[in-house]
């Protein structure tokens, strides 16, 4: 770096390349657009769940597809928000939608101390972990558009940016597997689906502020 | 005299262009803000080092502002992410004195007060402040800054830790 700052600033100027600014509009475009090809991948590779196509819907998928979605979105407009920093910005609406996907999982616990029999071979185990690794490698798509979204912005908090590029991506990508999963039991669901958000935040906030550059 | 928000963001948009000419204007003028936006709160000699810092980030982040948006609290949150940073890496400086030129004044504006470093600082539990200025902002050793403060040594050490880590967390806390 050179000691004298006009000279530095002269350096800079002839390094000015044109930008496209990372507007508002720009990032919803990247999340949604991102996410529906999540979900065309899903169409495509497996299929859409047949009573989501002749619309007798169970109401536990309904509320559990829902919360991953909306979760989905808060993180993904969270991490949109990130990399457009600015002071006075505040981050914590996602934490909100964050509570209410929790229920799924607690009330799979609540339920299960009352039932009798094995709540974990009730839950599905082997389709569960089939919806935990297609659910985990769908929300890459997300994951990734998301961080290079993050490598050019200016995340200043890049731990948190990837702990909720992790969440966006993990509901996401569930989110898109449900729609072929037929199990709506609160067990599967409440135990496999929500896995699969929790390891795929743990990945992003492991993996994610390691790629993003100042 | 430094540019006002208006002509700054103005002056950004023109430099997302391509303009070099508006950017070489503005990088001029974040120069001359940032080194007052830094005084007295790093060293009086690495303020050139972290003011160049800063610039870079700038420069390397040109497409994160929106110009829609106001320009200060863009640059603001560039440079806290900066000054944290430089804090983290900073053990001991040898030199305390301050420019007195660059101190504060009341008649700063409103929106300069509410995205300065006095304002992050403000957030801090007081030891846990007293214990980052005295060795990273005025270069204590931890001895000499556990004497000045009566805290122990290892209680400055812990205070400067736990400080850093929170104000990583709040660097667009308004």
């Amino acid at each position: 770096m050179p000691t004298d700052t006009h000279e530095f600033i002269d350096s800079l100027v002839d390094d000015l390349q044109p930008s496209r600014p990372l507007t508002l509009q720009r990032g919803f475009v990247v999340a949604a657009g991102s996410a529906a090809l999540t979900v065309g991948v899903m169409a495509l590779l497996v299929g859409f769940r047949p009573d989501l196509i002749s619309g007798n819907l169970n109401p536990v998928f309904l509320l559990a597809t829902g919360l991953f979605l909306i979760l989905g979105i808060a993180a993904s407009f969270t991490v949109i928000g990130m990399g457009r920093p600015q002071v006075g910005n505040i981050h914590v609406g996602w934490t909100w939608a964050a509570a209410m996907a929790a229920l799924l999982p607690l009330t799979a616990a609540v339920l299960s101390l009352a039932r009798d029999g094995d709540v974990f071979v009730q839950s599905q185990p082997a389709q569960g972990v089939s919806c935990l690794i297609n659910g985990g490698l769908l929300g890459l798509i997300v994951g990734g558009a998301l961080t290079m979204w993050l490598r050019r912005g200016a995340p200043t908090s890049p731990e948190q940016a990837g702990l909720l590029t992790g969440i966006a991506a993990g509901s996401l990508g569930i989110f898109s597997y449900s729609l072929h999963c037929p199990f709506d039991d609160i067990f599967h669901i409440g135990l496999w689906h929500s896995l699969a958000v929790v390891v795929s935040a743990m990945a992003g906030r492991l993996v994610v502020p390691a790629l993003i550059r100042w | 005299m430094i540019a006002d928000d208006a002509t700054m963001a103005r002056l950004m948009a023109l430099s997302q262009t391509g303009d070099r000419q508006a950017y070489a204007t503005l990088l001029a003028e974040c120069q001359k803000w940032l080194k007052r936006f830094y005084a007295r709160r790093i060293v009086q000699h690495q303020i050139d080092d972290l003011v160049q810092d800063t610039l870079l980030s700038l420069h390397r982040k040109v497409a994160s502002y929106d110009p829609a948006r106001p320009f200060l609290p863009w640059l603001a949150a560039i440079a806290r992410y900066r000054w944290v940073d430089h804090l983290r890496k900073v053990y001991k400086a040898d030199e305390t004195t301050f420019d007195e030129g660059f101190a504060s004044d009341d008649s700063e504006p409103a929106i300069v007060a509410r995205i300065s470093l006095d304002r992050m600082f403000s957030y801090l539990p007081p030891a846990q402040a007293r214990a980052i200025e005295l060795v990273k902002i005025e270069g204590l050793t931890i001895a000499e800054a556990s004497h000045a403060c009566g805290q122990s040594e290892s209680l400055v050490k812990v205070n400067i830790h736990r400080g850093l880590k929170k104000l990583a967390t709040m660097i667009e806390k308004d």
